[in-house]
């Protein structure tokens, strides 16, 4: 058993509801859990089961109807510098170079220009992306852009890192080794982050990345089951435990 | 760029011949030649005041109708209506007030005209920030606030850049309105006396009068060598370099133009003219200076964000008190109007109406006979466009208010003293005025068609009239409605100034060319009719006006928008 570590992140009976023509529409149902120093959670359900826009609430970008979400005890907002997010469009600015793009949070925070620029080239090489500084992201191919979102991401080193769907948009050869490379900076005490919450609709996905698994139901989207995956690191895929662990996920969501 | 430098050098000579043979021809009008370069930097130096007006304008307004839901509930349908008012019919006022007010100082002239450009700049550049700060992907506007981008940060970051190719785009098109109002308004009569001020416009109309054929020649070619190189060094690169700040999702792998603005699309200048590569080495430094200061201000934008929320707050009321000022009078003074028995011209304003459209719908007719055959053979054929383009966009930059000496010549000369010169010079400058959208609208949208609907076509064995009714018209159709509205828009302007036209002289004062319609009606209204012993007229001025705003608000509400949608939702190419 792990030690009693203070939570970073609490995520309290947050429900969500759309209001069209006066119906209710139910996308969220009291959903609760915790995150830690530490912990490498991802958030699987199906289309429709409110994933999305539990990241956005517990980003601060969409407001529960009711519950909260608090981070490090107090209440999260949007621009809190201690969580940075990760897009599945990228959400890269197209007329920013890749290292005005990985500056954006540093320059938000008033940073000196010399600072700025070395603290984003300490990132854009971490990632893989060195010299390619002055490309503009039209240039680049779909896993090099989520790797300047990564590196926007980690530039401004959170503690906790939360990505939405962000490796769905690419091929999967590059969205394996953009996997190994989170898993790698996540396990990296001298790099950020401390915890990663990733959402994602690929249950393999969450099984070789997460060490809990919250998973959702069809809307509205409530906790169906938390599963701690124990399987040691690296993990194998073709291994019977994984697939156990994938088939046991599977029938929880049909 | 070796032919284009050989071509360059064709044209120099060609130009050059063509000047010396007009000084040996014209000795005197050439003379007058030498004050051309100062007058057409006092027409330059109004349009650019006037553009950074329109577009200060232009970005709070368009900002504020994006991200204010309250405030672009008065906001959206303020614009809509500022934007189909004729502009002309309200100079004659705007003129009393702003000479008035300085007392006959040059100032106040001076300003009534940049005020006057000003208003034929900036809706429609207005309406392009609104656009393009509405469509803003939310992804970005997210990321933008989870990495705490806010202030004067966002607004040069996100807010700013989505703008850019629409706003560009829509000061191109600010430019070529600007240049039909300039030339309108340098040199005006009213109310008994002419108000001059010096330009490239009042040179053409005072050589118009004069009946100085040869000097309106002079004029009209140094006006368009303006607008032809101010395309070239400001608006092309410009344009170019808007690309980069496309949204959009596709499109991996295309590089980005990153050349130095003044550098791109000027290898065709010999070499000894153009900008070197170290002029870019040299202002680095300058680079560096300009990120420095935006550190600063952002720090300092975000310290006074207080400060910074009161000044807009104030600015946004203030806007507020005078449109409700406006307002008030505006409806007060009509009620007081409408109480008061009517003036007799009010009586010819529905048949006026009705003529006014009639020519209007004419001079359409004739624009689209010539500009779709020509669209399509320029849109699709390389070479008729590179052979082509030059012609037709020194054409195009000559504004249809410039030609108007030339026009009304030229109607005396093709029906000399029927009584119908008049009709047929505004028919020639309502054409003149409405034709150039509908072109380039046109050669835009045949370009648009995908190449392999079109070898589709031609492998089915689509020929002839099919080939027009099953491509052509409907991959056509969405861009010609945005060519006619616009298009209408400028051919109500020119029918202010081409129904009623002093040109000549006969006898002491000014021969008048009038034929009947809602522009003539205005002119009269505004300046009386001496030789006809017509006084100026206040209430037919206003009731005219709008008039024509009503006419043209139900055009766009009953005809244009729903022809666009429906083009848009069955015609438009997705891709």
């Amino acid at each position: 058993m792990p030690e009693e570590r203070p939570p970073l992140l609490e995520v309290k009976d947050v429900s969500r509801s759309y209001f069209e023509a006066g119906k209710e529409f139910k996308i969220l149902e009291r959903v609760r859990f915790d995150l830690a120093e530490r912990d490498f959670v991802c958030i699987v359900g199906p289309s429709g089961s409110g994933k999305s826009t539990l990241l956005r609430i517990i980003l601060g970008l969409d407001k529960p109807t009711t519950g909260e979400v608090r981070f490090e005890g107090q209440p999260l907002t949007p621009d809190n510098p201690r969580v940075a997010m990760v897009f599945q469009s990228f959400a890269l600015f197209p007329w920013l170079t890749v290292e005005q793009n990985a500056e954006l949070g540093l320059e938000a925070r008033h940073d000196p220009l010399e600072a700025r620029h070395a603290q984003a080239r300490k990132f854009i090489e971490a990632v893989g992306l060195a010299g390619f500084e002055n490309a503009y992201p039209r240039e680049l191919s779909g896993g090099m852009k989520q790797r300047v979102g990564i590196a926007r991401a980690l530039a401004i080193e959170p503690v906790l890192l939360c990505m939405d769907e962000p490796f769905s948009s690419l091929d999967a050869l590059t969205a394996q080794n953009l996997r190994d490379e989170i898993l790698q900076l996540w396990s990296n005490p001298e790099l950020p982050p401390k915890a990663v919450l990733i959402v994602t609709h690929s249950i393999e996905e969450a099984v070789y990345l997460a060490d809990r698994v919250i998973v959702l139901s069809a809307r509205p989207g409530r906790i169906v089951a938390e599963l701690e995956i124990d399987l040691p690191r690296p993990r194998n895929r073709k291994e019977p435990e994984f697939f156990g662990w994938v088939d046991e996920i599977y029938s929880l969501i049909v | 760029m070796v032919a284009a430098r050989k071509a360059f050098r064709w044209v120099a000579l060609g130009l050059i011949t063509l000047a010396a043979a007009f000084v040996i021809a014209f000795p005197e009008t050439a003379g007058l030649a030498l004050q051309l370069p100062l007058l057409a930097l006092y027409s330059v130096a109004r349009m650019f005041a006037a553009y950074v007006l329109s577009l200060v304008f232009a970005i709070a307004y368009g900002t504020t109708m994006a991200t204010n839901r309250k405030a672009a509930v008065v906001l959206l349908p303020l614009l809509d209506i500022l934007q189909s008012v004729p502009i002309l019919g309200f100079f004659p006022a705007a003129l009393i007030f702003f000479v008035t007010t300085f007392q006959g100082q040059p100032v106040g002239l001076e300003i009534a005209v940049v005020f006057l450009i000003f208003t034929s700049m900036s809706w429609n550049m207005a309406f392009g920030v609104y656009e393009s700060v509405s469509t803003i992907p939310q992804d970005l506007v997210d990321a933008a606030k989870g990495f705490g981008v806010r202030d004067w940060l966002k607004f040069r970051r996100l807010v700013f850049p989505a703008t850019v190719p629409k706003l560009v785009y829509n000061s191109m098109l600010s430019w070529s309105n600007g240049w039909f109002f300039l030339v309108a308004s340098e040199i005006f009569t009213a109310f008994g006396s002419t108000y001059v001020r010096p330009g490239l416009g009042a040179f053409i109309a005072d050589r118009g009068s004069a009946g100085d054929i040869a000097g309106i020649f002079l004029g009209l070619a140094v006006l368009a060598a303006v607008v032809v190189a101010l395309d070239a060094v400001l608006w092309r690169p410009l344009s170019v370099w808007s690309e980069r700040f496309r949204i959009e999702t596709t499109g991996t792998g295309q590089p980005v133009p990153r050349v130095p603005l003044p550098y791109i699309r000027l290898t065709w200048l010999p070499r000894f003219v153009r900008p070197r590569r170290w002029v870019g080495t040299r202002l680095r430094p300058l680079a560096t200076g300009y990120a420095r200061l935006t550190v600063r201000m952002d720090r300092a934008a975000s310290a006074h964000r207080r400060v910074i929320r009161t000044v807009r707050w104030v600015d946004l009321a203030l806007f507020a008190v005078i449109f409700a000022l406006v307002v008030v009078t505006g409806i007060v003074g009509l009620i007081g109007l409408l109480l008061r028995p009517h003036s007799p011209g009010v009586s010819e304003i529905p048949a006026a109406t009705v003529r006014s459209l009639a020519r209007l719908a004419l001079a359409y007719g004739a624009a689209l006979a010539w500009t779709i055959p020509a669209a399509v053979v320029l849109g699709r054929s390389p070479r008729a466009s590179r052979l082509l383009t030059p012609v037709i966009e020194v054409s195009a930059s000559l504004p249809a208010t410039a030609l108007l000496p030339l026009i009304i010549g030229f109607a005396i000369f093709l029906t000399p003293s029927s009584g119908t010169e008049a009709e047929v010079a505004a028919f020639l400058v309502a054409l003149f005025a409405m034709q150039w959208y509908l072109l380039f609208n046109l050669i835009a949208g045949v370009r648009a068609i995908p190449g392999d609907l079109d070898e589709a076509a031609r492998s089915f064995g689509l020929k002839g009239l099919a080939f027009w009714k099953r491509l052509i018209f409907p991959a056509i159709a969405p861009s010609l409605i945005t060519g006619s509205i616009t298009a209408w828009g400028a051919g109500w302007n020119a029918l202010i100034v081409s129904e009623y036209i002093q040109f000549g002289r006969c006898g002491p004062s000014p021969c008048l060319y009038w034929t009947e319609g809602l522009g003539y009606l205005m002119d009269r209204a505004t300046f009386g009719v001496p030789q006809l012993g017509l006084l100026p007229d206040g209430e037919l001025l206003l009731l005219s006006i709008l008039t024509m705003v009503l006419v043209v608000l139900a055009m766009n509400k009953l005809l244009w928008r729903p022809l666009f949608r429906r083009a848009s939702a069955r015609y438009r190419l997705e891709v």
